[in-house]
């Protein structure tokens, strides 16, 4: 855009003072113009195309997710005691260490559900527990960047760091009790239902969170455990339990 | 090429200047309402899965 009113205005000066023709130019000093022209356009298209991606999702995504999280929450709140639904959003994920408020979490993983700046928990190649299960691993995946970046701060998240699950009647009170700051993506051991990597052995009641890295790229996978400390009923005020009041 | 693209557009300066702001801006609009999200599933940078096939199958490669 610079380029283009300061080229624009170079070439109008230039032009201006004899009437409308310039003075004949040699074929290839045009052409190398126009390819450096080209090549001026290119970098601002792809610098543009960062400003979308680091920016533009995230507002785009950050939007809808609030729509969706609205939605669910109004859906809680009229809706009795009723069949569990899980089409709207299971609940919101509450991570202290991240900062970053709730995240409403869907059932898939595909880009479609992800790109609306939620958590997805997996279908697939291996199916999640839902937190309510009696064991299991409830396997969920975020963006780290763009797309409102749910998981950007996944690597702030220590040892014994609170993960808070919350549905329409109960919060689901995990703590984090391994990290793997880096695995192949091909690596689905991570969100078995009893994650070995992770040095457990036992059937138990796990949490996976899985993203990318390093930021802005996604050449390996990003993994935190944590499992069940315990749960707590959802009193008429929704008191948030002491691990989110801090 | 920019040049040319001044030099065909009517009006005078201002009304030029005008003119081609409003392309870029109609420039801009496309690229980030169809060019960018038609681009960025085929760049891999949003991958956040694991995944057992190879990445970009159908559903969960992303």
């Amino acid at each position: 855009m610079a380029a283009r009113t300061e080229h624009d205005e170079r070439t109008d000066t230039s032009a201006s003072p004899p009437p409308a023709r310039r003075r004949v130019r040699h074929p290839v000093a045009t052409a190398v113009s126009v390819f450096g022209e080209l090549l001026i356009t290119a970098g601002l298209v792809l610098a543009l195309f960062v400003v979308y991606s680091l920016w533009w999702t995230n507002v785009l995504a950050d939007r809808e997710a609030g729509r969706q999280g609205d939605t669910v929450r109004n859906k809680w709140a009229d809706a009795g005691p009723g069949a569990l639904d899980t089409k709207d959003g299971i609940g919101f994920l509450h991570v202290p260490a991240m900062k970053n408020g709730e995240v409403l979490v869907k059932k898939g993983t595909d880009p479609k559900t992800l790109n609306n700046g939620i958590a997805g928990y997996y279908t697939d190649p291996v199916k999640s527990a839902l937190p309510w299960d009696d064991e299991g691993n409830f396997t969920l995946a975020a963006h780290r960047d763009g797309h409102g970046a749910k998981f950007h701060n996944i690597h702030k998240l220590k040892n014994g760091d609170p993960v808070v699950f919350e549905t329409k009647d109960t919060w689901y009170v995990y703590k984090v009790y391994k990290t793997l700051p880096e695995t192949s993506k091909f690596n689905v051991d991570v969100i078995q239902p009893v994650p070995e990597e992770s040095g457990v052995k036992k059937p138990g009641r796990y949490i996976t969170l899985t993203t990318c890295t390093p930021v802005y790229t996604s050449k390996y996978r990003y993994i935190v455990w944590g499992e069940l400390e315990r749960t707590e009923k959802v009193d008429k005020d929704r008191t948030k339990p002491v691990e989110l009041l801090g | 090429m920019y040049g040319w693209i001044w030099r065909h557009l009517p009006g005078n300066a201002w009304v030029r200047s005008i003119i081609a702001l409003v392309l870029l801006l109609a420039v801009v609009y496309a690229l980030f309402q169809y060019v960018f999200p038609w681009a960025e599933p085929l760049l891999p940078f949003g991958d956040v899965t694991v995944d057992g096939a190879s990445a970009g199958g159908a559903g969960v490669g992303q």
